[in-house]
């Protein structure tokens, strides 16, 4: 039964199927890979970031370097640290700074371990006063915008008001959603030119007043107020548009590789001889950042002088794209 | 004795576990009892017999299946699938993934039927191991390019559309052979994402939103408390917001359509006028061989505006035709009773906005004088959608970039015709709502502290009047 001719069309078969796998020879590299014992990328991490948040040295602190050990939250930016209760973690880190100033410091709840039956959560935030978007210059004034943009869902329960927490002043601020039963508890004061806000939220208002007095055992530097705040000691003043007009003695242009129409805002330092030492980029592309950084470090500012002696400054340069100009009708947020 | 002991022991169990079961909030699932609540046209379009007949002429041609040649040339020579209409189908034309088994039925993931369709030849072609016939219509994206040792590249980023199929082996193909993209040892690299057709329901009120209304949008959720501050993407040409697409990397409905009649379809266009080599062959090789261009032997390309044409409709090209399509097609009617009665949707919907979904969900928007048709002039389109783009963090990040936006930051998802969609975020990973709710908290995430409050802050019921509130839009 096993003919000539039969086995003459298995040889061919196979002969057919061999010359069709050598013409569709996998190729390799691009969009093609016959490598299945290749390296894995690794799970959950962004790897192409987009505009994100960068600096020209990494040893400058930065507002977005938080540490949150066990329960101790510290940011050596802002200079202050915050002894959280045993019971309260940060389970997921925040988002990067967005490129309207805003940065999600610590995002906190109950640990597996806490025995409360009320349950809450924790937001530090800061908001970098030179890019806000709202029409507001200092907290205060921020917190009042706050309030008067509630939509209609919320009630005020306590108008901003000036309170005192760990010898500093702060704005307080609450409001309820009476169908979702939850209230809001705002504090928040003012550090180098930037608005520093704990929320709370909860069902149980006794557990937010509790959370609140223990912000009394905060550590926080000399200028935190809730309207002009102080610098002093190592931290430089903090002038909003001090780059512009007659302050800039030398200016070179950024050259960008690539139009992108993203806002880019930018803090930096200038040393007492009036040239940058720091670029702080809240969110850029990568290609801005650097063609930013090497037109500023070209840069010549009119030297601060406070008492008559050289001082450094920070301030904030909005680069790129600009959609939007706060219009605020009070004082510039300015720490002298 | 021991029948009172196991007695026991059940009734404790049951006063044990009754009252969560009372009260365990749920999906209620597609909304399946008032019929199908959107594909209709705009009011003003059906009053009007010429917008009308644009509108029926595009239905058709969105509808219609392409052949590589033929009468309805220009398929390939790679492809995801062979019309608009196949993948947007749920729950009406327009719409996104469809499923066989669920409300309004109408059929089994198409991509799946390839095949046995005899849209591509099962001698050269296989499915790829994503689509699944109760799964959604999927695209894959590798985010970094192979090197030549078959490893992920990182600081070679792609991101491009790695389409499924070629027309290889089809009888109209010729002698064109090329290979499918490595998807399972892309999948064995941990270097595939995925993406699920987005409705185009209202798409029409979505690009008549002014760059002012958004803006002003954008600023007034400025003091929100919540942890949110997302961005726009922007159009790389004349730098306005851009909002089509799950990155909002798309200007227009016209962009839209002519990008997805190349990338998806293979079908060159007076908007993208090459046939579309993957990613690789464009930018690392050279392009596609030239026994695979010009298949339809029409040249390019392959759809164009007809000089020959008599009436509107039939001088307007296949890309002209989606574009009216889209832009004619009204936003879904949501239910104000169903699932769940009307009080727990109302409530819902407060809760919605109360706890800051919201923020980013913007409920409505004005819309500017439109010069197309009245319905979509000065009116409300309810989006729920802010068309911002966010970071999403690292459990929903793709690593894929678009324009302005980075690899963990998504267009809101606008929320309008949830009630009836089967497949939730980008991927189509969820088909419950509380699967995607909560794959809105991780680390990076804008949305993580909302999210914290919803599932820890709420109770049970008022998590349920959310989800019915949703399950009516």
């Amino acid at each position: 039964m096993y003919t000539k001719f039969s086995r003459s069309v298995v040889l061919l078969g196979f002969s057919v199927s061999f010359l069709a796998s050598g013409q569709a020879a996998p190729q390799s590299g691009g969009d093609f890979a016959n490598n299945r014992q290749a390296k894995m990328l690794p799970t959950e991490i962004i790897l192409a970031k987009g505009a994100w948040s960068s600096a020209s040295d990494s040893v400058t602190p930065l507002p977005e370097g938080t540490r949150v050990n066990k329960n101790i939250y510290s940011n050596a930016y802002f200079g202050f640290t915050y002894a959280l209760s045993p019971d309260w973690t940060q389970k997921y880190s925040g988002p990067p700074p967005s490129d309207s100033g805003y940065y999600v410091l610590a995002q906190l709840r109950p640990a597996d371990t806490f025995k409360g039956t009320s349950r809450g959560s924790i937001l530090i935030a800061a908001q970098d006063l030179f890019f806000t978007v709202a029409p507001a210059s200092n907290a205060m004034e921020l917190i009042t915008y706050n309030k008067e943009s509630l939509s209609a869902e919320y009630k005020v329960e306590q108008p901003p008001t000036v309170v005192r927490i760990a010898d500093h002043s702060f704005v307080r601020f609450e409001y309820v959603s009476p169908v979702a039963e939850l209230h809001w508890h705002l504090l928040a004061t003012q550090i180098r030119c930037h608005m520093i806000q704990f929320v709370f939220t909860s069902r149980d208002t006794k557990l937010l007043e509790s959370l609140i007095q223990e912000m009394n055992k905060m550590s926080l530097p000399e200028e935190a107020g809730p309207i002009s705040g102080r610098g002093g000691g190592d931290v430089p003043v903090c002038i909003k548009d001090y780059a512009s007009g007659e302050n800039i003695m030398e200016r070179v242009d950024p050259v960008f590789a690539e139009r992108r129409f993203n806002p880019v805002p930018v803090r930096i330092i200038i040393d007492k001889q009036g040239k940058v030492k720091h670029v702080h980029f809240l969110s850029a592309f990568p290609d801005q950042a650097k063609a930013i950084t090497d037109a500023l470090f070209q840069w010549r500012f009119r030297p601060y002088l406070r008492d008559g002696k050289p001082v450094e400054v920070e301030t904030g340069i909005m680069f790129g794209r600009a959609p939007r100009q706060p219009t605020s009708s009070a004082a510039a947020a300015v720490n002298e | 004795m021991k029948t009172m002991k196991l007695a026991s022991v059940f009734a404790c169990l049951v006063a044990l576990f009754s009252p969560a079961m009372l009260f365990a909030q749920t999906d209620p699932g597609v909304r399946s009892n008032t019929g199908v609540n959107a594909g209709q046209p705009l009011a003003s379009v059906t009053t009007n017999p010429n917008d009308l007949a644009f509108f029926q002429t595009g239905l058709a041609q969105f509808n219609e299946h392409q052949t590589v040649t033929g009468d309805n040339p220009g398929l390939g020579p790679r492809f995801n699938l062979d019309s608009c209409g196949a993948c947007h189908s749920q729950p009406a034309p327009g719409g996104t993934s469809p499923a066989s088994t669920i409300f309004p039925n109408v059929g089994p993931n198409p991509q799946s039927q390839v095949i046995a369709n005899g849209v591509v030849s099962g001698s050269t072609n296989t499915i790829p191991f994503f689509v699944l016939a109760n799964g959604p219509v999927r695209e894959a994206r590798f985010p970094f390019f192979f090197d030549q040792f078959g490893n992920a590249n990182p600081n070679a980023p792609n991101g491009g559309v790695e389409d499924l199929f070629t027309v290889s082996g089809r009888s109209d193909a010729g002698s064109c052979s090329l290979q499918q993209p490595s998807f399972n040892a892309a999948r064995a690299a941990n270097n595939i994402i995925f993406r699920i057709p987005t409705p185009t329901f209202g798409t029409g009120l979505m690009a008549n939103i002014d760059d002012s209304t958004l803006l002003a949008n954008h600023r007034a959720q400025g003091g929100n408390n919540l942890g949110i501050s997302g961005t726009f993407n922007h159009n790389g040409n004349d730098g306005t917001i851009s909002r089509f697409g799950w990155k909002a990397q798309n200007k227009s409905l016209m962009i839209f359509a002519g990008e997805a009649y190349n990338v998806e379809m293979g079908i060159s266009n007076e908007l993208f006028t090459q046939d579309r080599p993957l990613p690789g062959e464009d930018q690392l090789g050279s392009g596609l061989p030239a026994n695979c261009l010009n298949l339809a032997g029409v040249g390019y390309p392959e759809d164009i505006t007809h000089s020959d044409g008599t009436t509107a409709s039939t001088v307007t090209s296949d890309v002209g035709l989606f574009t009216v399509f889209m832009q004619f097609l009204d936003q879904p009617t949501p239910s104000t009773t169903s699932p769940g009665g009307a009080t727990s949707i109302a409530n819902g919907r407060k809760l919605f906005s109360a706890i800051g979904c919201a923020t980013c969900h913007t409920p409505s928007l004005t819309t500017q004088p439109s010069k197309l048709t009245a319905g979509l002039g000065n009116a409300t389109a309810n989006l729920f959608s802010d068309i911002e783009i966010h970071h999403m963090g690292t459990v929903l990040a793709d690593n894929v970039s678009q324009g302005g936006a980075g690899g963990d930051q998504f267009r809101t998802a606008p929320l309008w015709g949830l009630g009836q969609r089967i497949f939730f975020l980008h991927d189509g990973r969820c088909s419950n709502l509380l699967c995607a709710i909560e794959a809105h908290e991780s680390n990076g995430g804008e949305a993580t502290n909302v999210e914290a409050i919803f599932d820890q802050n709420l109770s049970p019921s008022q998590q349920q009047d959310i989800l019915n509130f949703l399950r009516s839009l």
